[in-house]
């Protein structure tokens, strides 16, 4: 395979990886803070996909895949906009700067 | 690593938040001066040659977006990285940071602004970390991910890389851990003498599985998107 589709495949294989394999346990955190007791000071914040999951997809799998995998999406749509906005700014000052 | 709403004060909070906003700007606006300094750089050289400025400027906006190409396949390596959680005690499990790894491959200010985006996505889209504990998450995990590891690894890095990657793993952990504890004492979540010895100890080998993720991943990135492994 070419590599510079390699190096986008191999973080998508990443979360197909995790959906399959990541451990459930908590976090070092989330240990220490069962084991301190104050776990239940926690806020639970609902978003679009809380927890990795795809809503309305039942099998946990393919819900954790399909979530990953528009995190990555969103990541890109992130860059994507920064990228704009810093192009439209150098121009600028490189305009004013002539 | 990533602190969810309500384990720390309000005002905590809203200070950490202010003050990584504050630091995103700062370090979009060191990558925008870096950018317009090259360009006019470029510019100056080629003035020379048969191409004028609006010429000079397309060749180099090209440069730009194939920059951010690379901060964006950083983040995205780094992002489904991080959801791979690997068990570390029969109770517990740890994910990759990723802060040295940025660092190490764009330096500390466009890895300040890759960790804090994947931060961002992360918090708002998967509940993986709170929204109004962003700024202390963006603190602990972009900010001594990005910064302190860098230096570390460059004061390291001369004799041995493989020794500086270590030894910047094993500082953005632990310093990264002791922040958060001292978050969690300013808030009254804990007892930090007590809690210390505890969270400490776990991190040490959290930031040994790091620096092994760490190595690994540097030499597989470099090697498929064709760089050196200087």
């Amino acid at each position: 395979m070419n590599k510079k589709k390699l190096v986008l495949v191999i973080p998508i294989f990443t979360v197909f990886l995790a959906s399959l394999f990541a451990s459930k346990l908590p976090d070092a955190l989330e240990t220490l803070a069962i084991n301190y007791k104050f776990i239940n000071k926690v806020k639970e914040t609902s978003s679009l996909f809380s927890g990795y999951s795809f809503p309305f997809v039942e099998n946990h799998y393919t819900s954790t895949f399909l979530a990953g995998t528009i995190g990555l999406v969103l990541l890109c749509i992130l860059f994507k906009i920064t990228t704009k906005i810093i192009k439209n700014l150098a121009k600028l000052i490189y305009e004013k700067s002539k | 690593m990533h602190i969810p709403d309500g384990f720390l004060n309000n005002n905590l909070e809203g200070v950490l938040l202010i003050e990584a906003l504050g630091m995103i700007v700062y370090c979009l606006s060191k990558i925008l001066k870096t950018i317009t300094v090259t360009i006019g750089i470029i510019a100056d050289n080629v003035s020379g040659a048969n191409i004028d400025n609006s010429q000079s400027f397309f060749i180099f906006s090209e440069n730009i977006s194939k920059y951010f190409q690379r901060l964006t396949l950083i983040a995205l390596w780094i992002f489904a990285f991080q959801m791979f959680n690997i068990p570390v005690k029969s109770t517990t499990s740890a994910h990759l940071l990723g802060g040295v790894f940025a660092a190490i491959l764009t330096g500390p200010f466009a890895s300040f602004i890759i960790m804090s985006f994947v931060i961002i996505i992360q918090s708002l889209f998967f509940s993986d970390g709170g929204i109004l504990a962003l700024g202390a998450n963006i603190l602990n995990m972009a900010f001594i991910g990005s910064f302190l590891s860098y230096y570390v690894y460059k004061a390291f890095s001369n004799e041995n890389q493989h020794f500086g990657i270590f030894i910047a793993c094993f500082f953005s952990v632990m310093a990264a851990s002791f922040v958060c504890l001292i978050e969690l004492k300013l808030s009254g979540s804990i007892v930090f003498s007590t809690a210390f010895k505890n969270i400490m100890g776990l991190h040490f080998g959290i930031s040994c599985l790091e620096a092994l993720i760490t190595v690994t991943l540097l030499k597989v990135f470099r090697n498929v998107n064709g760089e050196s492994n200087e």
